[in-house]
């Protein structure tokens, strides 16, 4: 591990213990333990650590694996906070011999720091402060690959991202406002080194098992699938689940979605495929000049969200988001919020010149930074916040898949889609389909697929490679990379421990039962039933029955707190 | 979730793929629930609370192939290799208990196995299988071991014989109680062209039901569509051949709409057909004793390494063409269309049965039956001509 000290501009190595790194594998697990003697800390308090930290598959061939995970705590929810994140970044970070870099204190002028195989150097970037990620990745593309703040996050909105050079984000939780708050504009990292694999043999049938699996999956590799047409493959299916959030989650269906479906933005847009590095499914899309193209999140969000049809007012506020550093799930929902809140929804072009106010935090910009559930407040109008612990919620509706609505709730960084992603089985099929509209099971089911999803985050594997894989051909890759066997059913047991551990901070920070809960819109109005399927509002008695339940399946007292306080010290 | 319980307990006795009795079901909610034989109920229970898993099927198979594999099995060996596509792709391979390897904890054991694997064999005990997240899903790794050990022993007799006492009557018992014949014989079937969707989506429903009640296609493997105009309409994935309803995907030829993306695998493979064939239906499925016959190659001289995927060669299995590719975007999507066309059949290496109707799915249903039985004929053929051999 390499530890910065921005205050005292100091650098060195530390051992991370062996048990660690076997107990929390890497990515989010091993940042989330990283985080053990600070998850108390304010956001912005100049000591609180800032976590890059890769995965052990990383710089290995193993599909989606070249990724990492950003670890601190979030100033948007309060929340210990991750993100992964793929691109070039993770791999070069890995071949400098590094698994973690953790970041802290602050420095008063805007600094950037530079990882190669001797080490790290504080570098002066006064120049580039202001500038948009575009102009910073290439002021400093000399040094390798490149993580970078826009203005959102030199200037703290609360959900600004930290940007990696090749257009990938570690986004949602404003951890780009954390890394502007140590004036640190920048990490570059240029490293070299190979990464061993203990049995290659062992290690390329794995491969060609998750290969199998990819080839046979329709969602990954199907002709309508996310290889061919990105996340915004979902618009048209979501349209057809009559779950897709318009006019702020006041309806469900926005008739107009066909716009922006996939294959539109590809016939306007002539969309290339694009993504991670070595990653097989490419499933980003950018256009020839390489502009990057929305995801489903927020072309939905930009779209249907803000009564938006228009496609290209929506792919450039994406890329006014990015150049600005900014999230495009929150930025989209605060917007609406403040919309609806006003009686009206903005014009696309409207929306453009509020994006910029908000990053530099003038005029109307400075509430709308804040994030929805701020601004709902502060217009005396709480209720209009889509958000669960502050974090607005992406695009799929949780009135049309219970499962969602439970994960919304359950998830330890808040509203966020990404931790037990029912989607896959309520919506996608996969591995199995189960009843979108049935609580039954759902409880047990979002237990094992945060802790699923926990180890898959740790390994740091994409999500999307188990819309086909599945924990048994990852536990090969590892097994075979690190030369110890792993099986799933000890991986998921990590996931679980990392999920506990995340859960005990937050408890510790004072959550529980109170903030485990939908916005009431959810609860009171219907969506928009019609086509055969009825949209009911979510039935309030049976929710909190089954988060009952997951707290009993978790161990929990029926507060959604710890019974144990010295639970944390049990663990490695 | 007793409800559940219950209904893939049936399911496990209509498929005729456990023996009445000789099952048990786990789930997990916020407790550990578990009903059927009394005796394997404590197994399941003990075995499932030490998983992160939601369901469990602890059962006796209703035929003995999966314990003949591993008696058959050399002692180094702890798992078995079937050699189909199903199990290649989803399982990789099926590990096994040995009867004098169960140690005084069982559940102990066989927890440790099914940490890793979606299923194993336990000799004398049967096939247990976890589902991660729903009880179907265990019922469907259970019926996936059931497959490839039926494929794999009878492949196995094939090119080695009997070697185990018992065996040969354990065959012939087989043989004359358990096969039925397959006809289509007084299934009811809609006269086309078909362009009513609604009358679509219920024939499709039907004629899944039909392939499962027929005993020629276990529910969860196989896929339907019906061509109409510009509009596909065709069974999602992982969806039960026998309970459709609610489960097909219209999808535009033209891709103009992405909705289809929960449609099956094969959705390519289809369309392509239509393209090239002109017709109105099409029905999969992965009959057994194709799938054995298909994996029988006579070259000698091969240098393909990989023939599920590699093979570039056609052969036949009687009026029917084979041909190598995998599932999905694997290949199969390729290599199907050139030769389905004349012949309205195809088999696809260690996989299964594509049929087409010029009209409606009587003349594809008839299709499968006709190579199903054909490859059935075949092989007994093969398998007397083996076992002369052996005694002379
Ligand atoms: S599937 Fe997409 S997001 Fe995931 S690693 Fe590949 S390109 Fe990146
Ligand atoms: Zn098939
Ligand atoms: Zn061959």
């Amino acid at each position: 591990m390499l530890r910065v000290d921005l205050t005292n501009r100091k650098s060195w190595y530390e051992d991370i213990p062996a048990e660690l790194l076997h107990s929390y594998l890497g990515g989010r697990g091993l940042g989330v333990r990283l985080m053990r003697e600070w998850y108390r800390l304010d956001p912005f308090d100049p000591a609180i650590p800032l976590i890059f930290a890769v995965g052990p598959l990383c710089g290995t061939p193993a599909p989606t694996a070249a990724r990492l995970t950003v670890v601190s705590r979030s100033p948007l929810t309060g929340t210990i906070y991750d993100c992964s994140a793929g691109g070039r970044f993770a791999w070069r970070l890995k071949a400098t011999g590094v698994d973690a870099l953790m970041i802290t204190g602050a420095s008063a002028t805007p600094v950037a720091i530079a990882v190669t195989p001797s080490g790290a150097e504080i570098v002066d970037v006064s120049r580039l402060r202001g500038k948009t990620v575009h102009e910073t990745v290439s002021a400093l593309f000399g040094r390798g690959s490149v993580a970078a703040i826009g203005p959102a996050g030199e200037n703290g909105v609360l959900f600004a991202n930290i940007m990696m050079g090749e257009g990938n984000s570690v986004g949602r939780g404003g951890l780009g406002a954390v890394m502007g708050a140590k004036g640190l504009k920048a990490v570059t990292v240029n490293g070299d080194r190979p990464v061993d694999i203990a049995c290659r043999e062992r290690f390329e049938t794995a491969r060609q098992d998750v290969m199998r699996l990819f080839r046979a999956s329709p969602v990954i590799f199907g002709e309508l699938g996310i290889a061919e047409y990105g996340t915004p493959a979902l618009v048209d299916l979501m349209r057809q689940r009559r779950m897709a959030p318009t006019d702020n989650f006041r309806r469900t269906v926005f008739e107009e979605s066909g716009n922006y479906s996939g294959p539109a933005i590809r016939r306007d847009f002539h969309a290339k495929k694009d993504g991670c590095y070595g990653c097989p499914i490419q499933c980003k899309k950018s256009t020839p000049s390489g502009e990057h193209l929305p995801e489903y999140e927020t072309v939905s969000h930009f779209g249907g969200l803000n009564g938006n049809a228009g496609l290209a007012a929506i792919v450039k506020s994406n890329t006014l988001c990015n150049e600005l550093g900014m999230d495009t799930i929150s930025a989209a929902a605060t917007l609406s919020a403040w919309g609806e809140a006003r009686g009206r929804f903005l014009d696309g072009g409207e929306v453009q010149g509020l994006l910029a106010d908000m990053a530099f935090r003038r005029g109307e910009g400075e509430l709308l930074s804040l994030g929805s559930r701020r601004v709902a407040e502060a217009l005396g109008r709480p209720g209009l916040s889509m958000s669960v612990k502050g974090l607005e919620l992406p695009a799929y509706d949780p009135r049309g898949a219970y499962g969602m609505a439970l994960a919304y709730c359950t998830s330890s960084r808040g509203g966020c889609h990404l931790r037990a992603y029912p989607i896959s089985h309520e919506i996608l099929r996969k591995p199995i389909a189960t009843d979108r509209f049935s609580f039954s099971g759902k409880a047990r089911i979002i237990a094992i697929a945060e802790d699923t999803n926990a180890a898959v985050d740790s390994l740091v594997a994409c999500k999307f490679s188990f819309f086909g894989a599945t924990l048994e051909e990852y536990a090969e890759l590892l097994s075979a990379t690190a030369g110890i066997d792993y099986s799933p059913q000890q991986l998921k047991e990590i996931g679980r421990r990392i999920c506990l551990t995340e859960r005990f901070y937050n408890c510790d920070n004072g959550f529980g039962v109170q903030d485990d809960i939908l916005p009431e819109r959810f609860f009171h109005e219907s969506g928009s039933s019609g086509e055969g399927i009825e949209v009911p509002p979510v039935a309030r008695m049976r929710f909190e029955e089954e988060l009952q339940k997951y707290y009993r399946i978790r161990g929990l007292t029926p507060e959604g707190v710890f019974a144990d306080p010295d639970f944390l010290l049990k663990q490695p | 979730m007793f409800d559940q319980i219950a209904r893939y307990m049936n399911k496990l006795i209509t498929d005729r793929s456990a023996l009445a009795g000789k099952i048990a079901i786990a789930a997990q909610d916020d407790v550990l629930i578990v009903d059927g034989n009394p005796a394997l109920t404590h197994l399941a229970g003990d075995i499932l609370a030490r998983l992160s898993c939601l369901g469990l099927v602890v059962a006796a198979p209703s035929l003995p192939f999966a314990d003949f594999l591993v008696a058959r099995a050399s002692r180094e060996e702890s798992c078995i290799i079937p050699r189909d596509t199903e199990t290649r792709t989803f399982l990789h391979d099926i590990p096994f208990l040995r009867r004098e390897e169960l140690g005084e904890n069982a559940a102990l054991d066989i927890a440790r196995l099914l940490g890793s694997r979606k299923g194993v064999v336990v000799e004398g005990v049967g096939i247990v299988a976890s589902g991660a997240l729903t009880i179907e899903q265990a019922y469907i790794n259970y019926s996936s071991i059931f497959h490839s050990t039926f494929v794999k022993y009878l492949q196995d007799l094939l090119h080695d014989g009997f070697l185990l006492p018992g065996e040969a009557e354990a065959f012939a018992g087989f043989r004359r109680d358990w096969l039925r014949p397959l006809s289509a014989d007084g299934l009811s079937f809609r006269l086309g062209p078909l362009a009513d969707p609604a009358v679509i989506l219920d024939e499709i429903a039907t004629v899944g039901r039909y392939t499962v009640e027929r005993g020629l296609v276990d529910s969860f493997f196989g896929n339907i569509s019906c061509r109409t105009g510009d509009v596909i309409y065709i069974s999602q994935t992982a969806a039960s051949l026998d309970a459709l309803a609610g489960c097909i995907d219209p999808v535009p030829m033209d891709n103009s709409s992405t909705f289809g993306i929960t449609a099956s695998s094969e959705l390519l493979a289809h369309r392509r057909i239509y393209e090239v064939s002109g017709a109105a239906v099409i029905l999969h499925g992965h009959p057994k004793f194709a799938v054995v016959m298909s994996m029988e190659c006579d070259e000698t001289e091969c240098t393909v390494k990989d023939c599920w995927k590699d093979c570039d060669r056609v052969r036949m299995l009687g009026d029917a063409p084979v041909v190598a590719g995998e599932i999905g975007a694997g290949g199969l999507a390729k290599r199907v269309p050139p030769v389905i066309a004349g012949p309205r059949r195809a088999v696809v290496y260690g996989h299964g049965v594509f049929t087409l109707g010029e009209k409606d799915f009587a003349e594809a249903f008839q299709a499968m039956v006709e190579v199903e039985n054909w490859c059935r004929e075949e092989y007994f053929r093969r398998v007397a001509e083996r076992l002369t051999a052996c005694r002379g």
